[in-house]
């Protein structure tokens, strides 16, 4: 008994020695996460380049993102179906620009994580072994963002806490706005320096950052610098900085380098180049083709990797594509007849994940200019065919439509003509016509759609689109090749490459540049030209007039208007002309904001508008015109710094104050 | 001898693989059991206790005085023994004088006994110890189970809402199974966890507080202030509940019991707008002017969703119980069975439990003993939510013409899966989300008396805890998708969590002449939790029978189906060591002092910062003992309380010191990467967050002990509180975890109990009321900040706040100009109209249109909480009421705010019943339909959520009749009882429950993005909200308690 006492008693204490040798129950060993330290490893520098990438879908495909880079511009207005985000940025009286509400911050929220995460890689790169070239990806990426930056809100902080261009570990509440000259000249143009000598010709990987890229970029900056330089209209910068450049040159000097480096980049192209069609630049079979220099990619094989649900979005800001949404109208509203006798109306157009459809969101609408004025060549210049969808199509026998329980040959559309699946439910007319009978009394199309004598599809007049029912953009349609003979997934995340930059930008940022005094000369190599920019546009228009197929009617259409075309470009190209041909080559695609607040033309091109539904824009009946205006300050060339920044910054309500763009 | 069965290995098992050895002491234990024997020659002695009106007592212990017999009486007061002729029985019972009562050869006795006008013999659990309720110093709140069980509920904290002050017990999800937030005086962490502390019978508790059955529990103590929770450390930091379950008596007979109830719900329904005045809505906002196909705009289609969706759901819930012992040592196993079905189809939580304990006396020095409850339990359909229902239009018809429901129904821009009871129970194979839960968690301890020092005792406890949970989930083709093709999917995770613990005990308790007693206490303990899990997913599955039981079988054969998210995988390891001394002096019963000192270390801060220690002191005065209180009658109790200490807290996530990378997945074309980048910055400073609090008491008993109670009052501050700091986008960083600032509670409590009438020709009346007010304050921020307005935390505010606009009205049709100057050009007559903070021009117009800065920070918090609860007894009947109240405060509801997307007031989807502002009706506080939107929403819609939180709730009424008689003796009945009771029957005083009938208590956390279409911040998930979330429901239920 005793002995047996004690042998516990000593086993206990024992026990007790045991534990407290056990010290190490005190020690962290992380096995489920990454820590920065990853970040000083190879693979942790390359899983830094590969996220460089990924954070182009945050901004890239990001529908309000898109919406902030139209709309207020000659391209865009607001949709029948938007709300507060869009219209804010309208400035046509429907709500005011705001910090906290207009989603201008998705760029901002993008980018300085993104400049870390280069930042860091550029400082490891080198210690860990990673070639110049892989480093160089970075540096592209630190410049892009910054370039982006300035654009969008002036000059911004260089400096994230740990020093200028410095990765940032520190916990800094504070934050700093460098002026507009230093972000480029230190910021922007070293980068873009490095990256054009170290990336090389061809990708490293599928839609790897490449020279030519680099190159356009550098164009591009140096142009928009240029005219920051020069600032004709007076547009107010802000941290107020003097419009000298510190590296000594001018505004000709940055001219004349951006068309030196664009032509650079033309006359050796490597394995870039233009489609043979403009047709084929956006067809989604033939995506990530060699005219798109940059893009965020998606893939329909992973949810994951697609960085968005393939079967239902909730289109948030997060790393889904669902910008091609946001011009998009409800379509799924036309009705089509399934008796040719009384009208008894069916759902013919539904959801599908094809490239005309998609998930209507009608959020952003194009004004009737566009289809008036910018692509008022319908016939030669292939791109209006190529950039809207003109037709809506039955597609009844996917979506197993069923009449009397079973499916319909034929359903009867206007006038009770019969129509097959597959044929063109409603049709947008290029132009206005006579006798057009819009009552929808008989042959009720159900979204306000006319019908004329002998025509079976529903037909709308230019001057009828309205801010609820319009040509939708086909460029940025949905493809996918899991539909197998069904409507596919409408509703899921995009699953194809949004497009960036193309090599086509090459020679509009030379010709712009020309435009803007710089000196030319003759451009040799693939895309020989006199290097004016009449000779540099005609390229573009050349290549606008080719034809191998006809979107809106379905059909082959082999066709060459080059000649015409070329023909048509008048003799003496201005700012205006580039500006023209930029929407026309561009539209929706998120250029058009940039474009003109870089040519600071936006007040003027954005002042007045024309759309329809003016008494009621909820009324798909409501074809009346009404003409629009916009009131744009010359402060609102630069966006408001976004509130979270504001509420996240430890400064006093003054220096906020001080943080925040003026007029906001 | 049996001792010798811990051999070497088995203690060396103890420190090193505990889990293991926990059983092998559980069987060591048990044949211990087993081999003991009964015997002695006796007679049968029969007898009554009744109390000094004649009234029989049940539940007194009778224990022949000098052996192990004993027995307890029955609800007649009845007991029944075998004892020698000769032998001395000892009668006692809580609230009487205990008595000795010599046999004499009677076979037959009746005993009276009285009532104890101090009742404070009683004895609460301090901690490494009991103290009888005189000598606590600490602020310490007990409840016993039997007034705990007169709540019928799945767990205690649903019995416990409302019945002792300065616990706050708040629901935070509605589903079956769910358990409440707890806070013991007030929130004082921003970012750790304010949880507080389990400790089931003297050893710190792994589970929550759902692994625990109701009906086990005999009293549960609350422990409050630093000086009573200072031994348990960081753990306790946010109070300590202490858990006492039934436990056999030595030398008691088995007694069986079996306490049942069965209930039915009645569903309290989302109040959603039906047809006719959902036309008008529609209209009115005139944005969605083509009816979707299955809509009927004429109003003669009007359907209830909720009616076709609910069904009716019952609960049930059985405890069997055994409980005895032998000569020298005591057992009880029980088993459990709960069921809780939701008004959802398919969704139900089930809980087997089985939970035994043996304690055994091994000659005179030895005591060893062994606790194992083990949880198994079932979640059904916890991925179904309320949104796909209540967001269906009333104007849609759900039926084909030919009488079967549609698959999919059209609005004007949405299509969706028609959700009705009927198409749910047509799922079949094609959908199954359950998770499969097993905890275990065990205990044991040995403990000696040291030979040659009086009092003197070392204890060892070993806590071995295995916690695992199995998801799988499956989704058929098209199922809940618009789209008929959809693919399916299915996925499974699993998780696992062991925990072990070691406590080291040494004690020594001592009375010297008589008057000092001192009770000293000495620990050193080490724990260690880890915890894994791991989750896949795949779609393309090869058919419905699979489910997600074989998700290699597929139909597409590709890798790419397959989801390994690094978000959904986890492990984590996390580990605690401590030294803690305590000592309580008592002179004389007048005057105690309790001194505590502890040091922590944490392997979750950094290296460097892992040490800490802090001291408690608490003292206490029973006035009423002093000589000049002698002449006093009617005070029977009366003493004062007063304590200091400090507790710490170490709840920040493991690996928070280390910073973190996230992970982006990209595809380069058809090759996939995954991209990583800093968003989470190492802190090599991180250390503990620490709380000093000063605690003030009174505890009186007066009127021969009728009315007592307690009034407290408090400050605890929190220093250098941990939190998840978010840094401006342009550190490029998203956070890091940080010691930054202060907090301060300030706190009054008040409890009263009272016996109205007291055994008076058949009738008791008793009643008790708790009031009590926490006042929180953050006094610091990080550097000297005063506002952090992304994570919502201001100086001089409290943690909980609103920071959003303040909604003052609605603006009116003659303020046409006014509207335009403060909202600029998207103003518009009929919008919400918000407080504006700024300047105003000559002419009275304001100087900018609103904006950021006219922010409100509001407080949430409510000014008071209580509870109240009253029992009525005639004879054997009873009627008991238990009600909880709160004023103040806010209750933010998303489904009328702009988060839960059903008010979106534009007649796109379902929407909330709401009365709105239109010119003809100009009162209504719901802005006008036709007016801008924000997002979706009305701008400003979340302040449309914003309620005041008071309210008065009646949870339960609950009539019981104890039945008694020869025919229950003859069956062997000792105690039978059946009662009846309504839950949540009442709310009283609530403007929520008054504008929607729903229950004015929150169902889900603000960052629950299952139960709102936009759900808050991870910084705002502390604010509870009420989201649709499974509805609540008021239930029926009818019990049976019976022990044999």
């Amino acid at each position: 008994m005793n002995r047996n006492y004690i042998k516990f008693l000593g086993l206990s204490v024992l026990a007790v020695f045991f534990l407290s040798s056990c010290k190490k129950i005190l020690d962290e060993n992380p096995r489920s996460i990454f820590t920065p330290d990853y970040f000083k490893t190879e693979a942790g520098v390359q899983g830094g380049i590969t996220s460089c990438y990924g954070h182009l879908r945050l901004m890239f495909g990001n529908g309000y993102f898109l919406n902030a880079n139209q709309i207020s511009t000659d391209e865009s207005t607001w949709g029948q179906n938007s709300d507060g985000n869009v219209k804010t940025l309208d400035f046509s009286g429907v709500g005011e620009i705001q910090a906290q509400t207009s989603n201008t911050g998705v760029l901002w929220g993008a980018a300085f994580p993104n400049i870390n995460t280069a930042s860091g890689v550029i400082e490891n790169g080198a210690a860990v072994g990673v070639s110049e070239a892989l480093v160089a990806e970075a540096r592209f990426f630190r410049a892009f963002d910054y370039f982006l930056l300035v654009q969008t809100f002036g000059g911004v902080p260089l400096d994230l806490g740990a020093g200028e261009l410095k990765f940032n570990t520190s916990t800094i509440r504070t934050s700093k706005r460098n002026t507009v000259p230093e972000v480029y000249t230190k910021g922007i143009f070293p980068d873009l320096l490095i990256a054009v000598d170290k990336l090389p010709a061809s990708g490293r990987v599928t839609g790897g950052a490449t020279k030519t890229l680099a190159r356009l970029y550098l164009a591009k900056a140096y142009l928009t610098y240029a005219w920051w330089l020069q600032n004709p209209n007076n547009i107010p910068t802000y941290p107020a900085a003097q419009r000298t450049d510190p590296n000594g040159h001018d505004a000709s000097w940055y001219f004349k380098e951006a068309y030196n480096v664009a032509a650079a980049g033309l006359e050796s192209p490597g394995s870039f180049g233009l489609q043979p069609t403009f047709y084929d630049l956006s067809l989604g079979s033939n995506d990530r083709n060699n005219e798109m220099l940059l893009y965020a990619d998606h893939t329909q094989a992973s949810a994951t990797y697609n960085g968005g649900d393939l079967s239902y979005s909730t289109g948030g800001f997060s790393t889904d594509s669902f910008a091609q949404w946001f011009e998009q109208w409800n379509y799924t509203n036309i009705r089509t007849s399934s008796s040719n006798t009384s009208w008894s109306a069916v759902s013919s157009v539904q959801r599908a994940a094809t490239q005309s459809l998609g998930r209507p969101w009608t959020m952003l609408a194009p004004p009737q200019g566009v289809f008036k004025n910018t692509f008022a060549d319908k016939s030669n210049d292939s791109r209006y065919d190529a950039t809207f969808v003109t037709r809506y199509r039955s597609n009844w026998k996917e979506a197993a439509l069923k009449v009397n329980n079973a499916i319909p040959e034929n359903l009867y559309n206007a006038n009770f003509l019969p129509v097959a699946n597959g044929d063109a439910i409603l049709s947008f007319l290029n132009e206005d016509v006579e006798g057009v009978d819009y009552s929808n009394s008989k042959f009720n199309s159900n979204v306000g759609a006319g019908v004329l004598p002998g025509r079976a599809d529903f037909v709308i007049e230019p001057s009828a689109f309205s801010r609820i029912c319009y040509p939708a953009n086909w460029k940025l349609g949905p493809y996918r090749t899991d539909n197998n003979g069904g409507l596919g997934q409408p509703n899921g995340s995009l699953t194809r490459p949004f497009p960036i930059a193309k090599f086509s930008e090459l020679f509009f940022i030379a010709a712009e540049a020309a435009v803007k005094g710089a000196a030319t000369r003759a451009i040799g190599g693939t895309y020989a030209n006199d290097g004016t920019a009449r000779g540099l546009i005609n390229v573009i228009r050349a290549r606008a007039g080719k034809w191998r197929f006809d979107n809106g009617n379905n059909i082959a259409k082999v066709q060459d208007n080059s000649a015409a075309m070329t023909a048509a470009t008048p003799g003496s190209i201005d700012i205006d002309y580039i500006l023209a041909e930029r929407s026309r080559e561009y539209f929706g695609e998120g250029y058009r904001w940039w474009d003109l607040v870089r040519t600071q033309k936006w007040a003027d091109y954005g002042r007045t508008f024309v759309i329809a539904g003016k008494t009621n824009p909820n009324d798909w009946k409501d074809h009346t015109v009404g003409t629009f205006t916009r009131n744009i300050a010359a402060t609102n060339y630069l966006r408001p710094i976004p509130q979270s920044q504001l509420d996240a910054l430890d400064m006093t309500a003054a220096e906020k104050k001080a943080y925040q763009n003026p007029g906001y | 001898m049996r001792i010798t069965l811990y051999s070497s290995k088995t203690v060396m098992e103890f420190s090193g693989f505990h889990f293991k050895s926990a059983f092998t002491f559980a069987v060591v234990a048990m044949l211990t059991l087993c081999s003991l024997s009964l015997h002695a020659q006796k007679i049968a002695v029969r007898g009554k206790v009744l109390d000094a009106t004649g009234a029989p007592i049940p539940g007194v212990t009778i224990k022949v005085k000098g052996t192990a017999v004993g027995t307890i009486t029955g609800v007649g007061g009845d007991f029944q023994l075998s004892a020698e002729g000769n032998s001395i029985l000892q009668i006692s019972s809580i609230g009487f004088v205990s008595q000795e009562h010599a046999v004499n050869n009677r076979s037959v006795i009746t005993i009276t006994l009285l009532a104890d006008s101090k009742s404070l013999q009683d004895v609460i659990v301090v901690g490494y110890g009991t103290q009888r309720k005189e000598a606590v110093t600490g602020s310490v709140a007990s409840i016993s189970g039997a007034k705990l069980n007169e709540v019928p509920s799945a767990n205690i904290s649903q019995a416990l809402q409302g019945r002792v002050a300065g616990v706050q017990l708040t629901q935070s999800s509605t589903k079956p199974g769910a358990t409440m937030q707890i806070r013991i005086r007030g929130t004082r962490s921003i970012n750790a966890e304010n949880d507080p502390l389990i400790v089931l019978d003297g050893i710190p508790f792994g589970g929550t507080i759902a692994d625990i059955s109701p009906e086990d529990i005999v009293s549960l103590d609350i422990l409050k202030d630093a000086s009573a929770t200072a031994i348990y450390g960081s753990r306790g930091a946010n109070g300590v509940i202490l858990i006492t379950t039934k436990k056999g008596n030595r030398g008691q007979e088995a007694q069986i019991s079996y306490s049942g109830y069965y209930g039915i719900k009645d569903v309290m329904k989302y109040p959603m707008m039906q047809a006719d005045k959902y036309i008008a809505l529609r209209k009115r906002a005139g944005l969605n002017m083509n009816p979707g196909a299955d809509e009927d705009i004429s109003g003669a289609t009007n359907t209830d969703w909720q009616d076709l969706f609910y069904r009716t759901a019952a609960v049930q819930n059985h405890d069997v119980s055994v409980v005895g012992g032998s000569e020298k040592g005591s057992y009880k196993f029980g088993a459990g069975y709960y069921k809780d079905e939701a008004p959802i189809p398919l969704s139900q939580y089930q809980r087997f439990s089985f939970r035994t304990s043996l304690d055994q006396q091994i000659g005179k020095l030895f005591r060893v003993g062994f606790t194992s409850n083990n949880n198994y339990s079932i979640t059904d359909g916890a991925s179904l939510g309320m949104y796909g229902v209540l967001s269906m239009s009333p104007l849609l018809n759900a039926f084909n013409t030919d009488g079967t429901t549609k698959r999919v129904v059209s609005m004007p821009q949405d299509n969706q899966w028609v959700y009705t009871k009927q198409t749910l129970g047509n799922l079949g194979d094609k959908y199954i989300n359950r998770t499969k839960g097993f905890g275990s968690y065990n205990s044991a301890y040995g403990e000696v008396k040291i030979p040659g020092v009086e009092g003197l005792k070392y204890r060892l406890n070993l806590g071995a805890n295995y916690i695992t949970g199995n998801t799988g989930s499956y989704t058929g083709i098209g199922v809940f998708s618009a789209d008929v093709a959809n693919p399916n999917t299915a996925s499974i995770s699993n998780s696992q969590t062991t925990q072990w613990a070691i406590e080291n005990l040494v004690s020594y308790d001592r009375t010297f002449a008589e008057k000092h007693t001192i009770n000293a206490v000495a620990l050193y303990s080490s724990e260690q939790i880890s915890y894994n899990s791991s989750a896949i997913a795949r779609r393309n599955l090869a058919g419905d029978t699979f489910q997600y039981f074989n998700m290699g079988q597929t139909s597409t054969g590709s890798n790419d189906d397959i989801t390994i998210d690094p978000n959904n995988q986890s492990y984590w390891v996390s580990g605690l060591m401590s030294y803690m001394a305590r000592v309580m002096y008592s002179y004389d019963n007048r005057y105690m002092l309790s001194a505590t000192i502890r040091s922590d270390a944490s392997s979750r801060l950094a290296e460097g910062h892992k040490w800490n220690s802090y001291p408690a002191i608490s003292a206490g005065w029973n006035i009423q003992k002093e000589s000049f209180m002698k002449d006093v009658h009617w005070v029977n109790n009366l003493k004062l309380r007063v304590g200091y200490g400090q507790t710490s807290n170490q709840s920040v996530a493991p690996y928070a010191t280390l910073g973190r990378l996230s992970v982006r997945p990209y595809n380069f074309g058809a090759s996939n990467a995954n991209g990583y980048y800093v968003t989470e910055l190492p802190n090599s400073n991180l250390g503990w967050e620490y709380s000093k609090t000063q605690n003030l008491g009174l505890d009186f008993s007066l009127f021969n002990s009728r009315l007592s109670g307690t009034v407290e009052g408090y400050i605890t501050k929190t220093n250098n509180l941990l939190l998840s700091v978010g840094l401006p986008p342009t550190s490029g960083v998203s956070s890091y975890t940080g010691n930054v600032g202060s907090t301060q509670n300030k706190g009054f409590e008040l409890s009263l109990n009272g016996v109205i009438i007291d055994h008076k020709n058949g009738w008791t009346w008793e009643a008790g009321v708790n009031l009590y007010r926490n006042v929180n304050k953050i006094v610091s921020l990080a550097s000297g900040q005063t506002r952090d307005e992304s994570n919502w935390l201001f100086v001089g505010h409290p943690l909980n706040v609103i920071y959003d606009y303040q909604k003052v009205g609605i603006w009116q049709a003659n303020e046409a100009t006014a509207v335009k100057q403060y909202e600029g050009s998207a103003g518009q007559v009929g919008m919400i109209k918000v407080l504006y903070t700024g300047g105003y021009n000559a002419d009275g117009s304001p100087t900018r249109v609103i904006g950021p800065d006219d922010r409100q920070i509001i407080n949430a918090d409510p000014k008071f909480q209580g509870g109240f609860n009253t029992r009525v007894g005639y004879k054997n009947l009873d009627l008991s009421i238990v009600a909880a109240f709160q004023n103040g405060g806010i209750l933010n509801s998303t489904l009328y705010g702009s988060n839960g997307y059903l008010n979106l007031e534009d007649g796109r989807r379902g929407q909330i019943d709401i009365d709105y502002w239109t010119p003809e009706n100009p009162g209504a506080s719901f802005p006008d339909p036709k007016g801008p939107k924000n997002s979706n929403n009305p701008i400003y819609g979340s302040t449309l959520g914003y309620f005041s939180g008071s309210f008065l709730k009646v949870r339960t009424i609950s009539l019981g009749y104890n039945l008694s008689g020869k025919w229950a003796e003859k069956v062997g009945i000792k105690k039978l009882r059946v009662y009846a009771t309504a839950q949540n029957p009442f709310v009283f005083f609530s403007p929520y429950y008054k504008q929607s009938g729903m229950d004015p208590e929150p169902n889900t956390y603000a960052n629950d993005g299952a139960n709102m279409a936009v759900s808050y911040g991870y910084g705002q998930r502390r604010l509870l909200t009420v989201g649709y979330n499974t509805p609540t429901t008021r239930n029926y239920l009818l019990g049976v308690n019976v022990t044999f």
